[in-house]
Order: C-alpha cells, then structure tokens, then sequence
C-alpha cells in the first residue's frame, strides 16, 4: 500500500505539471468503426487537422492543443465509460464529437455535472442541446454546430413541397431512435404545409427486403420519398426501388450523404437530395484552403463524410477561441466565452459570428445548410446557385 | 394479383435463405441432438471469405462472373473446415461430459469469438459484395425479379438437394442417416458415430456459407449479417420442424412469405409479428414442428 502510495506521488510530481504547464487536453468521442465510422473518422480527421493547424500557429493561450481521442463504436454504454474516463482520468478542459445522438444523450450527463462543455459536431437529434436547458438547469453546457433534425426535417419538407411541386409524399424511416424521431418531426414539418404523408413506414436496421416498404408507397400513389435512416438501408430502399422498376425522387436527411448510401447503392443513388452544411466544394476561400490541406494531409480525393469532416474542423477553432477569449481553461469560463464569443470565428461552414447566447446553443441556423444532390459517387450541390456569389457564405442571422 | 404475385416472389428469395440456413441446424440435431447457435456467424464468415476471394480473384483480372464461380468451392471448403472446428472446440467436450445444456453456451461463445474476429479482420462497415449478374431485374407479366434472386433460390433448392442425394444413394450418407436414426445402434454396426457427428456439423457450417455468398450480392456483407438471419432461421427451423429438412425448406417460404404480406396488408411495423406468432402457436399445438416426427425421449 505505501509502495503504491509513493508511486503514485512520484507519478503525479512528474507527471501533471508537466501536462498542466504544456498543452491543453481535450477530449474526442465518436465512432471510429462500425456503421456510422465514415462519419466519424471524417469528423475525427476535421478536428486533428485544425488542432494541427492550430498547434502550428503557436497554439492556444501560448499551450499546444492535445486531442484525447476515444472510439465510442456509437454504443450508448461505452460512450458512458469514455465520458467518466476523458472527465476524471485525463481531465480534459471539454470534448467535441458525438455522432449518435443516443451516445449523446447518455453521455453528456457527466459533463453536465462536472461543468466541463461539450461540443456535439455531428449528432443532429433535436434534444441533444435542450437536455440540461432553462430554466431548470442553472447553466447548460451543451453546444453544437451541426444542422439538428428540426432544421433537417422542416428543410426536406420545404424542397420537396414548396420547391419541387410534389403533393404526395412517403416516408420511410427505420426503426431506431434517430428514424422515429426524424419520422415524427417530418410529419410536424408536413403537416404545418397541409400535407398528410400518403404512406409512412418502417424497417428494422439489417433489413434487406423493402419490397413490403416500396410497394405500399407505390400503391398509396407516392410521388417522392422522404427518409430518416442510415447508409446501409437507405441503399437498399434505392435498389429496392430499382428492382420494382419504379422511380420516384428520394429526399431525405443528411445521412444519403454516407459513403455506405452512395456506395452500395450506386446509380441507383442517383439524384438523392439531402440537407447539407457543406459540399466538397471550394465556394469560399477557407473551404478551398480546407480542401487542400485535407487532402494533402489524409492522400485521398473525396472525403468521407465532407459534412463530418468540416463540422469537426469547425468545432475546434470555435473551442480554441472561446479559451483564448476565456483566457482560462476551466469548464464555466469556456462555457461563458463560448455564450459570449467576441471574435468572428471564419469556419468551413459559415462565418460564426456571435453564434451562441445563453439560450441558443445552436451555430447552425436553419439558413445556412444547402441541398446536396448524389451524382456519381459524389454529392455536389443540388442547386448550384444556392452556392454562388453571395449566398455561398450563409450566416447565422443575429437574435 | 399483381402485387400479391410480387410479394410473394419476394417472400420465396426471402424465405429461402431462412430454409438453407435452417436446413444447417437440422443437419446437426439430426445426428447429435445437438444446434450450432454460431449459425449465423457461420454464415457472416462464409459471406466475408467469400468476399476477400472474388476481390482477389477480380483483381487478378478474372470476370465477376468466372470470379464467383472460382469462389464457391474456396467457400464451401472454409464453411467445412469452420464447422469441424465448432464441432471439436464446442461441441464434442460437452458431449464426452454427456453435459445437457454445455454446447449450447459453448457454440454461442464461438459464434462471438467468430463474430470479434470478423470485426477486426473486416472491420464493422457493410461491404458491397460484387453482383455476378446484372443487377437489372427482370421482368415476368409485370412481377419484377432479380436475376440474382433466382440465383438464391436454385442454389438453396440444388444445396438441399445435394445433401439428400448423398444420404441416400451414397454409403457415408447411408451412416448419417443410420446414425440420426439410432446413434448407439450404428456405433454398436461399426458406425465411427463421432466422425459423423464431425461431418454433420462441417455440412451444416458449409450449408450456411454458402447461404452466405447466396444473399450477399443482394445485401451487404458485414459482421453483423449473420446475427438477424441466424435467429430467423431458427425460429424456422422450430416452425418446420428440426427432425426434417424438407419441412425446415417450407417453414422458411411460410416465414419469408407470411413477412412481405403482413407487411404490405397490415403494417410495415408489424412485420416480425406473425412469425413469431406462429411460432408460439406451433410450440404449443406441435412442439415436434409442422413437420416433425414427435419424439419419445425414453428416460
């Protein structure tokens, strides 16, 4: 017992001036394999590539910045265990990540309790921000900077509706979590239009016959498809489509951008819309300087989830200029900055500017995303000109 | 008509797969009373094997098609080699222990060991598998089939049969047989029932990786694949009845069929349901299954 009293003295005077005086932890928390994997390594890569870029140009408050990076496997337990390990083991100053919003949910809990912020850059549930929100939590630690489902759902059911002319819509979402939240908010979103989706149905994730699915949509007399689900079955809804010789216009969440959609689908994806905060596309000086270094750093072409990856990169300098506003790496200080953030933060996705209030733990405003359209392999924008001259910078309006 | 036509057609590729995997566990229960609750993952293995071949095989220039074909007896070798082992590692300890319940938990414990190691092998992402046909589906009077889904069900149909032919005509099949029948009798005629017993569940792994590389160009392969299928075919395999291939084959169209038609008539969410309904109803009307002999277990 002494023996392990001393050793762990000797290991804290070695060790923690050391960290404390020299860089500056935070914490990173997604999946790195698994189902959601391209959106994750997409959104890690994002965030190692501003902290490198970041480091390179002195670093924050004069202290490098450390990512502590964790694969969650967007299991809702092991997101718990992440959590309590990166908060009381490597005590990091906040975590950025989150692509599921379950994993969301059940972790973000002990940062809530221990006043260190979270950064959610993917997960797009509705809730994520609203869990500890006023008026009964004091102070909400919470933020994120992707599109949430509510801004997504209200998007697909304005271009399909509005902006495309169709009257009859299905829905088809799966059977997790994120599908019935998304169904139900896309249901919201129609029905505030007067519009009763003609048929709504579901799937189990692993289904690979939709014929069931497809051929109800068809006789309901569905002109266009709206989803909520992920890569794999999305695919199989556009080879299933494919197979029953009946082709209508899919449009759905962002998740038809996944590479495991376009992929497996193929020219079956074809002309898939989605809503995306940004295209592999250099509109702007910073996303072509984005582009760049993201490919010259990972040697590859297209980015897995380009979303992903800018959002991720977003978060970082967002985080990095709420300490050196802070001028402090505690939990409340970083929190008050992010709520009150003076500097304009020039990101991949839009110019944050003031994004955050006490109230509005939003950067994404329903504004800024675009519609992405899949041709090819890859997802371009669906109407050019929403990226052209001025509109290609969308920003957040002011409260 | 048309659309009951086409769910149908549907439900039969569907339930095929049920049935050959099925037909895996009742080739086992038939010798040694005993189920490979790793048939799933037998069937993920055989899928992703199958996989690492043909890319190898495309990318030594060979069409997707020949690829394919040079594919299949890779895979049915591996799914053989991949029972035995489940056999010797899991199964035979606990029979020698004459243990009543250990080579349940030991074939599950397998089916995970299998399952982690296709994870960190393959990784966790659904792989496209190469079509070795047109993707384009053909169309019969207005019902629009998939070339590759008459591939599933002739395959499924020549496998089964295959395997019958061989119990029947041939003298190994004739001390498989023997040996489901009466294992001590056929031990006691000179009958290595333990080498059966090892043959038995190389068969029934091999049935099922090959049910692997059957759905996988018309799915996707991963090492998740296996887990849904595995259950669906046992939940067959209790339908139709574990004594007799020919009613697993018919349990699972009954399943794959009752499927697509509730969820065209009722719901979609409601799917799942009336199989598994039905297969309360038959575990409490016919425990033997819709087609299985009821045994006396003499005590």
């Amino acid at each position: 017992m002494k023996l392990k009293l001393a050793w762990l003295v000797a290991a804290s005077i070695f060790t923690a001036p050391v960290l404390a005086a020299d860089s500056i932890k935070i914490g990173l928390s997604g999946p790195f394999t698994g189902g959601s994997s391209s959106m994750g390594v997409s959104m890690r890569d994002g965030v190692k590539l501003a902290v490198s870029e970041i480091n390179a140009a002195g670093g924050v408050m004069g202290r490098p910045l450390e990512v502590v990076e964790r694969d969650d496997e967007a299991k809702n337990e092991l997101g718990v265990q992440i959590a309590q390990e990166l908060i009381n083991k490597e005590n990091v100053v906040a975590t950025v990540g989150y692509i599921n919003t379950g994993v969301a949910l059940a972790a973000q809990r002990f940062y809530q309790e221990a006043e260190i912020p979270v950064f959610n850059n993917v997960a797009t549930g509705s809730v994520i921000t609203k869990q500890f929100a006023g008026p009964d939590f004091k102070a909400n630690y919470i933020f994120r900077n992707s599109a949430n489902d509510t801004i997504q759902s209200a998007m697909i059911a304005n271009e399909a509706v509005n902006r495309q002319g169709f009257k009859k819509p299905a829905i088809l979402a799966d059977s997790t979590n994120y599908g019935q939240l998304g169904k139900t908010d896309l249901t919201n979103a129609l029905a505030k239009m007067n519009i009763t989706p003609v048929a709504t149905e579901k799937f189990n994730i692993g289904d690979t016959d939709m014929t069931a699915q497809l051929l109800r949509a068809k006789e309901a007399g569905a002109d266009v498809i709206l989803t909520y689900a992920i890569g794999p079955e999305l695919a199989q809804i556009a080879n299933g489509m494919a197979k029953l010789g009946w082709k209508v216009p899919m449009i759905g969440s962002w998740t038809l951008s996944m590479a495991s959609f376009i992929d497996t689908a193929g020219p079956n994806g074809d002309g898939a819309m989605m809503p995306q905060t940004f295209i592999q596309q250099p509109t702007t000086p910073k996303r072509k300087a984005f582009i760049e270094a993201y490919q010259k750093a990972y040697n590859i072409d297209r980015i897995p989830s380009p979303v992903s990856a800018a959002q991720g990169y977003d978060s970082i300098y967002l985080l990095a200029a709420a300490i050196n506003q802070a001028k402090s790496t505690e939990g409340r200080a970083i929190r008050e900055a992010l709520e009150n953030l003076g500097t304009k933060v020039v990101g991949v996705v839009t110019t944050y500017d003031h994004p955050f209030t006490a109230a509005d733990h939003e950067a994404i405003s329903d504004n800024i995303p675009v519609f992405g359209l899949v041709k090819g392999g890859r997802v371009g924008p669906a109407h050019p000109e929403d990226l052209e001259g001025d509109s290609a910078l969308r920003i957040k309006p002011k409260a | 008509m048309q659309i009951l036509m086409q769910l149908i057609v549907s439900g039969i590729s569907v339930g095929m797969i049920y049935g050959v995997i099925g037909f895996g566990y009742q080739l086992t229960f038939a010798t040694s009373k005993t189920l490979n609750f790793g048939q799933g993952e037998a069937l993920m293995l055989g899928a992703l094997v199958g996989l690492t071949t043909i890319n190898f095989l495309i990318g030594q220039q060979i069409g997707t098609f020949w690829a394919y074909v040079i594919m299949l007896p890779v895979v049915l070798a591996f799914g053989a080699l991949q029972g035995s082992v489940v056999e010797w590692l899991g199964v035979r300890p606990a029979m020698r222990a004459k243990s009543e319940a250990g080579w349940i938990m030991a074939t599950i414990a397998l089916g995970i060991i299998f399952k982690n190691l296709a994870e960190n092998i393959w990784g966790r992402d659904a792989l496209k598998f190469p079509s070795p046909l047109p993707e384009a589906s053909l169309s019969f009077g207005g019902i629009r089939i998939q070339p590759m889904e008459i591939v599933v069900v002739v395959g499924a149909i020549a496998l089964m049969l295959g395997v019958e032919f061989f119990n029947r005509r041939s003298i190994y099949g004739k001390a498989v047989v023997a040996t489901s029948n009466d294992r001590d009798a056929a031990g006691l005629m000179g009958i290595n029932t333990n080498r059966i017993i090892t043959f038995s569940y190389a068969l029934s792994s091999m049935s099922a990786a090959f049910a692997g590389v059957l759905v996988a160009p018309v799915t996707l392969t991963g090492a998740t694949m296996g887990a849904v299928l595995g259950l669906k075919a046992f939940a067959v395999a209790i339908i139709g009845g574990l004594s007799s291939g020919m009613g697993v084959v018919i349990g699972g169209l009954i399943l794959g069929i009752t499927e697509t038609l509730t969820g065209y008539y009722i719901s979609t969410g409601y799917k799942d349901v009336p199989g598994l309904v039905l297969l309360l109803i038959v575990l409490s009307l016919k425990p033997s299954g819709l087609f299985g002999k009821a045994a006396i277990k003499k005590v």
